[in-house]
């Protein structure tokens, strides 16, 4: 895959937009109404994506969002006299507006919670619009008035297709550059790990909310495009079984791929029309083709083509770019901070879970390019202290300073700009993305606008994508994974995942790595093989370790010093050897009758 | 004055006991299953079809509807959990609740392909003259949905929390792989759990009949109610959704009679939007243990 | 990914194909010019036949087809058969693409509105542009009716003014003097429109009244009629459905509300609402015809003709919507007749204009419903309207009324 050239492949949905419009030029008028309502319907269906298939949220809200969408631009028309064009960048900021809200009400719950949120949106929504009769016209509807683009009537069937056709494309094209490039890998990220995502410096919320903004926005654009098609708006055709309906978009076309939203929009859309002769059971038939789907083919019909034409295709591994040699460790970093080489001091924290005292009074300190491990039974309050290191739990007292600034009050996504990183003892890949784009996360510049901006660089092939994907690549080849740098992160051995997880918690060259557990689970071998990497990426890199483990021969072999935790204190601490030979520490895992 | 808001009470709390078994049938399945069963109000309207069937249609005695009724619409819910339930067992939670949703507007689709009519009466229980308290009158058939609706859900409390399946669904919730090394299947489990939300959602629809007629927008109103009632009461507590419903029973009613009558459905919503603000895990969360 | 890649040129034509070859299927040949072959004239018509206006567009199309296959019988209407074309359509979006399908692609030569309110407004909105030969049946909001079009007819269903005004006289039936008024609407468009004119009506006669409003399916009226009993009223407007009318005025009485003089729109003069009360004695509301089913001898053969039509009869048919869908079909073979056969749109539109008393007595069917007459400036084909009540379990209309 060549470096430089532009990702056109993003420009396949919109081409197909503007594909079947061509196509509806050529047909009548009653043709032309339909697939023109056809186009508008795929580009819910890809809104529809982004919300449910990245950033897997369930939402009730789409009709309400389109009737926010159509309201707002016939009523600036009719009554403000904006011209069409205007209204629609109205509808626009209407409908992200509208999205904002439900995301700001809802998105600090997820699953059934999020979607109850999201239903008394569009309830309320519409019954406000059926209730302000002298606005909205109530039950009985609002006229639509025919619309105006620069003197130009937009009356016949023809002119409205090549309107609709080109707005939903630009739209379409918009909208699959964010989910091509960081934005959307970013969402399907944080809806996937949360943990892991705020861990790199993907705030979830946000993310969440980007996804309600960005869908909501499509969204009210098709309503406004939609409402001169249907010439009088009524609060009831926006209603929750609208919503519902048009959930199955995604589900019946593929809720992963804009793909799926474009097929599963333009074909449940002409689905009625199909149906004319068996109108009476249009709904019946509807329903059980969802549920059919649903049990036999999870990922959609898109997820179905893929197999088909995977079967008879088979992919070309990739040219690599050839893998730059491993940067030396930058030596002009101020390494050792204001107290001396302790990199990382912990001091005197503490933490009660009830009457528990989980972490009682511990101390320790990681200097500067050193591999320290933290050993001790289970329930002796590692893995608690290890999380208010990592910032997802809050201490209750004592000091925690990184090269001198405090991380107690920090947020986990913060922690990342520091220069601090860290693997989990739950493997926490993002499954569904590729090594090279989990990796690229590790480079931590997630904030939503910057993805944003970087997935337009990242269609262009821009220098910043290169630069990040050059970074990644050298991260994998590290961690002798440059080979997997396009599989699917959730195909990948355990060993191999571990070893994914490492270089995303090195690409960004940190200063310091959290390391939980890291070879829980493996066999000798690969044990072997980590620990190795682990000591090579320590001397190359000159990045500090700190190591919670079980495994004593690893952490001994692995770590320059070691601190046991007993009880919710530290037991003791120094040099491996001399550690794990004290009484104390002896008797912490043998028990009393321990003889050393 | 007090007569009037003693009408209002007194309808919420009837609506309400019925929001309440509603919302126990859901309360039911998601407790044993983790999911919530977006059909239920299908099946409920379906009950209440059967019971026209069969006292309508077929003039047999009302005491046989409430006999039958239930067991068919269990035995209709429990196949409905094999066949399309089952294989979606390892699904993500999405794809479950599309199922369920889609599942509901299957049948009731189905019901009105059969049955083309807007609205299909069932005549009132008892006849015979209503009660008369503090110048509220209390028809029978109002003293016998609310006795009726609230002794079923006590009556599926106490089997839930004593009997031997009961132990068993709550043992599935809270770990299976647990509970199917004591022996539990999983496939039985689920099955039964769904059977019992099914009886209820028939008997919901016998009892709900003779009050609103039959018709198709019945399934939509029973299953909304039924899980604004749930989240309310906590999805995890029987109790939770006796509570749950009439305090939603009785909110509606109440803010239509004072507030405004056409924004009934409003309040319903509105009242759930702040149960998820303030207390989101319901009025009677399930204590969960604390994550290390 | 490079299966992506690879992929990514394949899928869109796959789907392409898939969607051309959907859209060959849908979109067949069009039909013959203006809808007139030698041996037939096709009539297209759009109405609900599912869904909760179902009760509006199912009767329609059925005895539409009835009046047709009785007057094809005797041998059509210039020499040709008439054909229905019915397709269903219940929102705004489903009526515009229905209506579009019906003329611009199968090009019928009269268009049929048996749909209610909004999706009647689109495509009335459409057919204005269009200029097709139109029959509204069953519309009676204004936003159908204005502004005024001239191929536009409008059938057995009057204006809300009327029917309101009809409503406002049943209270003063039978010497009796309405001391106060209370009004029981439902929120969506049927009953908003009429309780509009209503609430004219008495604010012109100066009489007090107060409204009270419901969703549309409510079945639980106690806060509204709480209201009404605190105000005292009287005399009660029902404006919805007879499913709701049927169980407001079932829980009113379950209320102690007794001596209540109750007046239900022409939508709940059903024979359905009987059984939800179980005694419906007394209780009034207009209908659309000279005479409910049952009432006259034309009306028991009609039902006994569309029993046979249908093998059965579903429950609350025959219907008003049965009974003004019959005579609208006679109405259309009357005005393609009046043309003289000289089968083209503008030729049509003038012989309705000047269509005097049409209905189905001219051609032999059964005369069930009011005759039609238009005008050139006035496009309302009846003004008249039945003034009915529950007699012995039984409605019957009692009254007829003529334009106020």
């Amino acid at each position: 895959m060549s470096d430089r050239r532009p990702d056109l492949a993003a420009l396949g949905p919109a081409l197909l937009i503007i594909l079947c419009a061509a196509v509806g030029l050529r047909l009548d008028s009653y043709p032309q109404y339909v697939i023109a309502v056809a186009i508008i319907s795929m580009l819910v269906g890809t809104a529809l994506v982004v919300l449910v298939g990245l950033a897997r949220c369930i939402t009730l809200a789409s009709g309400s969002i389109m009737a926010i969408g159509a309201y707002v631009s016939t009523l600036a028309v009719a009554q403000l006299r904006v011209p069409y064009l205007g209204t629609l960048a109205l509808a626009i900021l209407a409908g992200g507006a509208g999205g904002w809200v439900i995301a700001f009400l809802g998105t600090r719950f997820r699953g059934h919670n999020l979607a109850m949120v999201t239903l008394v949106f569009q309830s309320v929504s519409i019954i406000l619009i059926r209730e302000s009769r002298w606005l909205t016209g109530g039950a009985e509807g609002i006229h639509v008035p025919a619309p105006e683009i620069f003197g130009l009537a937009i009356a016949t069937d023809r002119a409205f297709l090549i309107m609709i056709g080109i707005a939903v494309a630009v739209m379409t094209l918009i909208v699959t550059i964010l989910v091509r490039g960081p934005f959307g890998k970013n969402l399907q990220a944080a809806s996937g790990n949360e943990i892991a995502a705020e861990a790199f410096g993907v705030s979830v919320r946000g993310y969440l909310t980007a996804a309600f903004v960005v869908s909501s926005i499509a969204i009210a654009f098709a309503g406004a495009l939609l409402a001169p098609r249907v010439r009088i708006l009524d609060p009831d055709s926006f209603g929750v079984l609208e919503s519902i309906f048009m959930l199955a978009y995604p589900i019946v076309g593929g809720m992963h791929a804009v793909w799926g939203g474009l097929i599963g929009g333009g074909g449940l859309r002409i689905l009625p029309e199909l149906l004319r002769p068996v109108a009476d059971y249009q709904e019946l038939f509807f329903a059980t083709l969802v549920i059919f789907v649903v049990m036999f083919f999870p990922g959609g019909l898109t997820e179905l083509i893929r197999r088909v034409v995977a079967s008879k295709v088979k992919p070309t591994p990739p040219a690599l770019a050839p893998v730059p040699a491993v940067p030396a460790a930058p030596t002009d970093r101020d390494e050792t901070g204001p107290g001396g080489h302790e990199l990382l001091l912990v001091e005197s924290v503490d933490k009660h879970f009830d009457a528990l005292h989980a972490v009682n009074d511990a101390s320790l300190r990681v200097p500067a390019r050193a591999i320290h491990g933290l050993i001790g039974p289970n329930g002796a309050g590692k893995t608690s202290l290890f999380n208010i290191l990592s910032g997802f739990l809050a201490a209750d007292a004592g000091r925690v300073t990184f090269a001198g600034t405090s991380l107690l009050e920090l947020r986990p996504r913060d922690r990342i700009r520091l220069g601090i990183t860290r693997t989990f003892q739950n493997v926490a890949v993002f499954g569904q993305l590729s090594c090279l784009d989990n990796v690229i996360i590790g480079l931590g510049r997630n904030a939503v606008l910057h993805a944003m901006g970087a997935s337009f660089d990242h269609f262009a092939r821009g220098a910043a994508t290169r630069g990040a994907q050059r970074a990644a690549l050298a991260a994998l080849e590290s961690v002798g994974l440059a080979a997997q740098a396009y599989s699917r992160a959730g195909s990948l051995s355990l060993g191999d995942q571990r070893r994914l997880e490492l270089a995303r918690a090195i690409v960004y060259h940190p200063r310091l790595i959290l390391l939980d557990e890291p070879v829980s689970g493996l066999a000798e071998s690969e044990t072997e093989d980590l620990r190795e990497l682990l000591l090579r990426i320590n001397a190359e890199r000159g990045i500090a370790m700190l190591v919670v483990e079980h495994n004593i021969p690893f952490v001994s072999r692995l770590c320059r010093s070691l601190s046991v935790m007993g009880g919710g204190r530290i037991v003791a601490e120094g040099k491996p050897a001399d550690v794990i030979s004290l009484p104390v520490v002896q008797q912490l895992y043998f028990g009393e009758q321990a003889t050393s | 004055m007090l007569t009037e808001l003693g009408f209002v009470v007194l309808a919420g709390i009837k609506f309400g006991a019925l929001y309440a078994l509603a919302a126990l049938g859901l309360v039911v399945v998601h407790k044993a299953t983790k999911t919530v069963n977006f059909a239920h109000g299908a099946f409920a309207m379906l009950g209440a079809f059967a019971s026209f069937l069969i006292v309508v249609n077929w003039h047999w005695p009302y005491w046989a509807a409430y006999l039958l009724i239930p067991w068919a619409i269990g035995l209709i819910a429990a196949a409905m959990e094999s066949a399309i339930l089952r294989p979606l067992r390892r699904a993500d939670m999405f794809t479950v609740v599309i199922a369920t949703v889609f599942l509901g507007i299957a049948i009731s689709e189905g019901f009105r392909l059969t049955y083309n009519t807007e609205l299909l009466a069932v005549p009132s229980l008892f006849a015979g003259p209503p009660f008369i308290v503090a110048g509220v009158l209390i028809t029978r058939d109002t003293l016998w949905v609310i006795a009726g609706a609230l002794a079923a859900a006590l009556a599926c409390i106490a089997l839930f929390s004593y009997g031997r399946f009961g132990r068993g669904m709550r043992a599935m919730a809270a770990n299976i792989r647990g509970a199917q090394l004591c022996g539990y299947s999983i496939d039985r489990v689920y099955m039964l759990a769904w059977f019992l939300g099914g009886g209820l959602a028939g008997l919901t629809g016998v009892l709900i009949a003779p009050v609103t007629g039959v018709s198709i927008d019945l399934s939509i109103a029973i299953i909304t109610a039924g899980f604004v009632a749930g989240v309310i009461g906590g999805f995890d507590s029987p109790k939770g959704a006796i509570v749950g419903g009439l305090l939603l029973g009785i909110a509606e009613s109440v803010s239509a009679a004072y507030v405004s009558s056409a924004m009934k459905n409003c309040v319903s919503f509105l009242l759930l939007f702040l149960v998820l603000m303030w207390r989101p895990q319901g009025m009677f969360p399930e204590r969960s243990g604390r994550s290390v | 990914m490079p299966s992506l890649d690879i992929c990514s040129a394949t899928r869109p034509a796959v789907a392409l194909a898939a969607g051309i070859g959907l859209l060959t299927l849908a979109f067949g040949a069009p039909a013959q010019e203006n809808g007139i072959t030698p041996s037939e004239i096709s009539i297209g018509a759009i109405g609900a036949l599912t869904g909760p206006l179902a009760f509006i567009g199912t009767p329609g199309r059925d005895s539409m087809m009835l009046a047709f296959d009785e007057i094809n019988a005797k041998g059509g209407v210039c020499g040709r058969k008439l054909r229905l074309d019915f397709e269903h359509a219940s929102s705004p979006a489903e009526s515009v693409a229905a209506v579009k399908k019906l003329v611009e692609q199968d090009k019928v030569f009269i268009l049929v509105l048996a749909s209610g309110s909004t999706g009647a407004a689109a495509a009335a909105d459409y057919v204005r542009q269009v200029g097709v030969p139109t029959y509204n049946l069953y519309g009676s909001t204004p936003i159908i009716r204005e502004p005024f079009a001239k191929n536009v007819f409008h059938g057995a269903v009057v204006p809300v003014q009327v029917s309101a005004a009809a409503l406002i006289s049943m209270f003063y039936d039978g010497e009796y003097t309405p001391k106060k008024f209370g009004i029981l609407a439902g929120t969506y468009a049927f009953p908003q429109a009429t309780l509009k004119a209503a609430q004219d009506i008495l604010g012109q006669k100066g009489a007090t009244f107060t409204v009270e409003q419901f969703d549309i399916g409510a079945r639980d009226f106690t806060s509204q009629l709480v209201s009404l009993q605190r105000q005292s009223v009287d005399s009660v407007l029902v404006l919805g459905s007879f499913s709701e009318a049927g169980f407001a005025i079932k829980q009113a009485r379950e209320m102690g509300m007794a001596n209540v003089r109750w007046v239900v729109d022409g939508s709940a003069v059903s024979t359905a609402i009987i059984p939800i009360l179980g005694n419906a004695d007394g209780i009034r509301g207009y209908y659309n015809a000279p005479a409910f089913p049952g009432q006259t001898p034309a009306t028991r053969e009609f039902e006994a003709r569309l029993k046979k039509q249908l093998g059965s009869m579903p429950q609350g048919r025959p219907s008003v919507y049965d009974l003004i869908g019959y005579g609208s079909g006679y109405v259309v073979a009357e005005a393609i007749g009046a043309t003289n056969c000289q089968l083209t749109r503008d030729n049509l539109i003038n012989a309705w204009s000047n269509l005097k008393d049409a209905g189905p007595t001219r051609l032999d069917g059964l005369d069930i419903t009011f005759p039609e007459s238009y005008s050139p400036t006035d496009h309302q084909g009846v003004y008249r309207i039945g003034a009915a009540i529950v007699k012995d379990g039984q409605w019957q209309v009692y009254r007829v009324i003529d334009k106020p």
